[in-house]
């Protein structure tokens, strides 16, 4: 209602209003009739007379408009460029603090009912598959012979194996050739200068062993050695167990689950874990792996904390039929871990002893940062230059195993057989690529020194889910119990008892409190701090505000205006009389409202005019003293 | 008389306190005078730019600027109630928290012989029966025959059950019968292990004593859960029986459980313990539990000036049906917290040494309006059964507590008692067990409403574990440090120790930092305020005052110009009637005084600078005749400056 468009409907309902006041109402409705779409002034005196008048700028005022004082002006001025530059500095301060994009932390204890993790186990028992079985008896063969040679160890195999060992050799002869292309060599540390290593920090004793990696066609070779020939041996191992892993073309000639064999009982919050609650995988290393609760649909939530709500098994632990040169560990591997996330049981497992109940207890931690300017992380993955193998959500480790594998994919031309394959490639084995070898480890090597880029292309999710896990370890079962429990699982589960103690395990994994932190960040510093900052240094040094800038804005456009208009004015009266025209002054007001005219641009009248040409003791009369005694009141 | 002195002193008060109406007349007249006299930026150049795009750009700046300070203030009083953290990490002596330790195994197996013994060849008799499991061969045969004899009541109202090919006949374990079941079927889906083989789902059934219709199937996938489970069913029925005093001696004693004793480098006995009576765990005991006034402190870190204990586990005297793992269980909790021993214990294996390590955080949250906490419980609608202070887990079990002692009549063995109530047991509440599984489930999914009443706690205490554990004792040490021990224990016992019966366990602070996180409110009263001040600086160049002239203006005096418009149509259609009514009044007369008073001119009270500089010309009145200005009009206008403009007074004041 504040605007005088307003004023204008406002007077339809004034009919019956007196005649009198009606005019007055209809007088300036003319005078805004008459009014143009814009008006500018007749000269600059008269521009800056009227900013002068009505301008809102503290400073600006006495500087601009009080010219008459030659010292205040200079007084002024330097008040005002005092002014000027402290609020420049102030605001150079805020934005810095704006632009360094400061985050407060919150702590968030939440107590919702806590959805279980995902649990994952895993044998630490790699599997003889049926469909490698014979390649793999191949393998211990020359395992056995290379042992014998170094170490003079005669390593035990099933006998199975020694029986049709003759005829094998002969129909695989490939293997053998392969094996012997890259032999487990060891050798005195003087005698060799030829090779480099690719290990450089091995520099333990006189001997070192490992073995000899070349390019394709030979003309480079390095030897990746090792300090310890366990370890020597075991990477060797599975190297070739790689090579004839990767041979099976179809991966599902592996998917042998066998569940009832290694989970004898399960419960969950004190009922029975049903049998759809679980899916498999097999890892290379960790052998079968089974994860329960990874069913998005259906979750389970513990009711309470505490060892009896969480989930509980009896898993068994005994190792026969297993590999000794790849898995040196028995027990059970657990991990914890997010639905909908990969489990990368190397990075973070825990082991679990046989003859042991091992009870863990998880603490839930979720760590929110902001994304963009904030922190260097991302929200879903989409916006970091590697692609995501896995079909899971985004983590870093899902990004930094896909960038490996793809710049693999890219330098040796096949993929890695531990990480997922890419579109359109094929898993090494040197029946195929022969030097993939040798490319690995030096890729391995660029890999680690972040050569690839890897670490660095790869963000931290900004959505994090941690547990932590503390763990509590008594003997299982008691000594007085051990009968029954051992006699129980033989009749139920076959169990037969072979090493007692040993051969099973309990795990227990429960939350310990509800509760569950979460680490988030917001904003210390929002734009509306910043502009609520930015208009307290305004207003502190100057008393202005952003319509006062709009002002001085609509200063310089009508400035410039106006500098065309008797410019242009100006022009044409140079052109139509005398080569020095007059110039534009104040005084030349009526010749150029006369060109405004022209310019459909109606002439300006004052609110001064108005009153002065038009007095009349009617209007005066009555309103000359309640103005007098208004202004007394006052 | 009276009214002569009041109209005088009203009368000076009119004169010395002017009690003027709005700034104008009308509300555009108001608007224009405002947007004049404001210190507000922005409305001035409205009324003082020329040209109508000009005019209506500056209306447009005006009102987005006054958009904009309203969206940002109302972005920081939405933000007001903001918290920011801060974690201070204090090095000082450290106060040691209170450390309690129990045997796995709740009660002396010996000793319990007496009131365990018809269930225990009941167990061993339902080995037997279902699994061929027998450690004597004629010693059974003698328990089922003695079972036979005696005959106990409750086990044959919950026996064990085996199903057959998932149907619903059962196998009786006392009576041998095949019968068919009714009921709801729990746990349905057991057949998780060896799904092909049907002997061993094996349970138990729960039925309302009541209506025997109603009942609850229990199945379990492992014979060693459901054996497990139904004895410790009937076991809590017989312990529910016993006094405390009596079930304070069957448990193990201070001496009977800690062999040795150092803490901080110093030695310490059982006087350094408080018992503690835990019903599923027995007799614990709390190291500093502060119960004699004084809390133990450490001035140093690491793992010898902790605590360090060396505990006597007879694995031998353990109860082989109620408890499979053998070890102790212990709880770092504050002095005046309760050890929730049987959630989140942390085991100590024997035959090893367990080293604790402990990190210290100390939590504070702040309360309403900042997040859901509270701060001591009280403002809390459930009752606090334990005698120590709030956290939430009290407050689930204390609710759930309360909850079984109103529907079913008896406490729950597990949980303390309330007052006035008992210990469910089925000599007295035969329906219980059915009633507590159905409470349970009910509780578990959520029905009870205990999750939705209990809150957090503002502050807590917490000392993050971390565990390691080393083979104890090492072979070359084992035989004199047994014998040692043996000695020292010998005094009440003839027997040579043996090193599974053992745990080594130290407890100690890894370093003496001590993480305090605490809740601070972000935003201040003062930084809400000046953070106003900024909008309302930046936009508008408006302060607290201009605000309170937006008020007047625009509410009191738009409200009272409306409010006098809406009072004078009134008037003058009240006066219309009148005359309408009183016609015989000759017209003329009313004419020539309508156009002398001028009554609608009459209300004009009090024009501004502006009205009066604009005031219409009559040069184009329509009216024919303007009468000159008369002594009436002007001494008729003079008052009106000093009096209400209510016309009504006027006229009053005419006549």
């Amino acid at each position: 209602v504040l605007q005088d468009g307003s004023a204008k409907s406002e007077n339809a309902p004034e009919g019956e209003k007196m005649r009198e006041c009606k005019q007055g109402a209809e007088q300036q409705q003319k005078e805004d009739e008459r009014e143009g779409l814009i008006e500018f002034y007749g000269s600059y005196q008269e521009l800056f007379q009227f900013f002068c008048s009505n301008t809102t700028i503290h400073g600006a005022i006495r500087l601009v408009c009080s010219k008459k004082n030659k010292m205040k002006t200079a007084f002024w001025s330097v008040l005002f460029f005092l002014t000027f530059s402290l609020m420049y500095w102030q605001f150079g301060i805020l934005y810095r603090e704006y632009f360094s994009y400061p985050v407060n932390l919150n702590l968030n204890l939440n107590s919702d009912r806590l959805a279980f993790p995902a649990v994952t186990l895993c044998t630490l028992n790699p599997y003889r598959y049926s469909a490698i079985r014979k390649k793999l008896d191949e393998l211990d063969q020359i395992t056995h012979q290379t042992l014998l040679d170094l170490y003079d160890y005669n390593m035990s195999l099933a006998r199975s194996d020694w029986s049709t060992l003759s005829t094998r050799k002969r129909s695989s002869r490939s293997l053998l050739h392969h094996v012997q292309r890259h032999p487990l060599r060891r050798q005195k540390r003087d005698n060799l200068v030829s090779l480099p290593e690719n290990s450089p920090s091995v520099d333990k004793n006189d001997w070192k062993i490992g073995f000899v990696l070349c390019s394709e066609n030979n003309d480079d070779c390095f030897h990746q050695a090792y300090s310890s020939g366990v370890d020597a041996v075991r990477e060797w191992y599975s190297f070739h167990y790689i090579n004839i892993l990767a041979q099976i073309p179809d991966a599902k000639a592996l998917d042998e689950s066998d569940f009832e064999n290694f989970i004898y009982s399960c419960r969950f919050n004190e009922a029975t874990c049903d049998k759809a609650n679980y899916t498999h995988f097999h890892h290379p290393l960790y052998g079968n792996c089974y994860t329960f609760n990874d069913n998005s649909s259906s979750l389970w939530t513990s009711s309470l904390p505490g060892i009896n709500n969480g989930l509980s098994l009896v898993v068994r632990t005994e190792q026969h039929d297993f590999i000794p040169l790849l898995s040196t560990v028995t027990g059970a591997r657990v991990m914890v871990h997010d639905q909908n996330e990969p489990a990368f049981m190397d990075d973070g497992g825990f082991n679990v002893r046989p003859g042991i109940e091992t009870s863990i207890s998880m603490r839930k931690e979720m760590t929110v940062r902001l994304g963009g300017s904030y922190s260097n992380c991302t929200e879903d993955g989409s916006d970091v230059p590697v692609q995501n193998l896995y079909s899971s959500r985004y983590t870093e480790q899902v990004c930094i195993r896909s960038c490996f594998q793809l710049n693999m994919v890219e330098r040796c031309g096949c993929a890695y057989y531990f990480y997922p394959l890419p579109a359109g490639a094929t898993y090494c084995n040197y029946m195929k690529h022969i030097a993939w070898g040798y490319c690995y480890y030096k890729l391995l090597v660029e890999f680690k020194a972040d050569v690839l880029g890897c670490f660095h292309k790869c963000r931290k999710p900004c959505k994090m889910t941690e547990y932590q896990l503390s763990a509590g370890y008594s003997r299982w079962p008691s000594a007085v119990s051990e009968d029954w429990v051992f006699y129980m699982l033989s009749q139920q589960n076959k169990y037969n008892i072979t090493s007692k103690r040993n051969g099973v395990a309990k795990v227990n994994i429960f939350f310990e409190e509800w509760n569950y932190k979460t680490n988030g960040e917001s904003p210390a510093f929002t734009v509306v701090t910043l502009l609520s900052q930015l208009g307290n240094q305004w207003s502190l040094w100057f008393g202005s505000s952003v319509l006062s800038v709009m002002e001085l804005a609509e200063l310089i456009l009508d400035f410039i205006a106006i500098t065309f208009i008797l410019a242009f004015r100006w022009l044409r009266s140079h052109r139509t009389h005398s080569p020095p025209g007059p110039h534009p002054s104040s005084q030349d007001n009526t010749a150029f409202q006369d060109e405004a005219s022209g310019l459909s641009t109606p002439h300006r009248f004052t609110v001064e005019a108005v009153v002065t040409t038009l007095p009349s003791y009617n209007s005066l009369e009555p309103c000359g003293p309640s103005r007098d005694s208004e202004k007394g009141h006052e | 008389t009276a009214m002569a002195p009041r109209k005088k002193i009203t009368a000076k008060i009119k004169k010395t306190l002017p009690v003027t109406g709005p700034q104008a007349p009308t509300l555009s007249e108001l608007m224009r005078w405002y947007c004049l006299n404001t210190n507000t930026h922005g409305c001035r150049r409205i009324v003082v730019s020329r040209g109508r795009l000009r005019r209506f750009i500056w209306i447009l700046l005006t009102l987005s600027a006054v958009g904009l300070i309203l969206w940002q203030c109302a972005e920081l009083l939405m933000n007001y109630y903001s918290a920011s953290v801060s974690v201070t990490v204090q090095f000082q002596k450290l106060p040691f928290p209170a450390v309690t330790i129990c045997n796995i195994n709740p009660y002396k197996y010996s000793a319990m012989k007496d009131y365990l013994s018809e269930l225990d060849k009941e167990t061993k008799n339902a080995l037997e029966t279902f699994y061929g499991f027998s450690e004597g061969k004629s010693k059974v045969r003698r328990s089922v025959g003695d079972m036979n004899s005696t005959g106990s009541e409750f086990f044959q109202q919950i026996p064990l059950l085996k199903f057959e090919d998932f149907s619903r006949t059962v196998t009786d374990l006392h009576s041998g019968q095949k019968r068919k079941i009714e009921g709801k079927v729990f746990h349905k889906d057991s057949s998780i292990v060896n799904s092909g083989d049907s002997n061993d789902i094996i349970g138990f059934q729960l039925c309302d004593a009541n209506n025997s219709s109603e009942c609850a199937l229990y199945t379990f996938s492992s014979g060693v859960n459901a054996i497990q489970e139904w004895y410790k069913l009937h076991y809590m029925n017989i312990m529910a029986q016993i006094p405390l005093e009596t079930k304070e001696k069957l448990s193990y004693s201070a001496d009977d459980l800690i062999l040795t004793c150092f803490f901080d480098g110093l030695s310490c006995d059982k006087r350094h313990f408080t018992r503690f009576h835990h019903p599923l765990h027995g007799n614990c005991y709390t190291f500093n539990s502060g119960a004699n006034g004084t809390v133990l402190s450490t001035s140093t870190g690491g793992s010898e000036y902790g605590l360090h204990v060396v505990l006597y586990i007879d694995e031998a005297d353990y109860n082989p049906f109620l408890v499979t793992s053998t070890g102790a269980k212990i709880i770092v909790h504050d002095q005046n917290e309760y050890p929730f021993i049987e959630d989140i214990g942390t085991e100590i294996e024997t035959a090893a040494a367990t080293s604790i390590g402990m990190h210290f955080t100390r939590s504070r949250k702040l309360s309403k309006p900042y997040s859901d906490c509270t701060e001591t419980g009280a403002d809390i609608p459930v009752e606090n059964l334990y005698n120590k202070s709030y956290s939430l887990q009290i407050c689930l079990h204390s609710c759930f507590q309360r909850a079984m002692v109103d529907s079913c009549g008896c406490a729950q063995y597990a949980q303390p008692l309330p007052a006035g109530a008992e210990y469910c047991n089925y000599k007295k509440n035969p329906n219980w067990m059915y009633c507590y599984y159905r409470l349970h489930e009910k509780f578990v999914k959520e029905q009870l409403g205990c999750q939705q009443i209990c809150k957090d706690a503002c502050s807590f205490k917490e000392w993050a574990l971390t565990t390691s554990i080393a083979q104890w004792p090492s072979t070359v040490s084992e035989d004199w440090m047994l014998r040692v021990l043996s000695w020292d224990k010998g005094q009440k016992m003839n027997k040579k120790l043996n090193k599974t019966d053992l745990a080594n366990l130290m407890v100690f602070y890894k370093d003496l930092n001590e993480r305090f996180i605490s809740e601070n409110p972000a935003n201040t009263l003062v930084i809400l305020l000046s953070n106003f001040g900024g909008q309302l600086g930046l936009w508008m160049s408006c302060s607290v005052v201009c605000v309170i002239e937006i008020v007047e203006v625009f509410f009191i005096d738009s409200l009272s110009i409306v409010m006098r418009r809406r009072w004078q149509k009134a008037k003058k259609w009240w006066d219309d009637r009148k005359r309408k009514q009183g016609r015989k009044a000759s017209q003329e007369s009313e004419l020539e005084r309508q156009g002398h008073e001028n009554p609608v001119c009459l209300d004009e009270d009090l024009p501004t600078f502006n009205t009066a500089l604009r005031l219409p010309l009559p040069q184009e009145s329509p009216l024919p005749r303007t009468p000159p200005p008369n002594y009436s009009t002007l001494r008729l206008e003079n008052s009106s400056a000093f009096t209400e403009q209510l016309p009504d007074t006027l006229d009053v004041g005419q006549h």
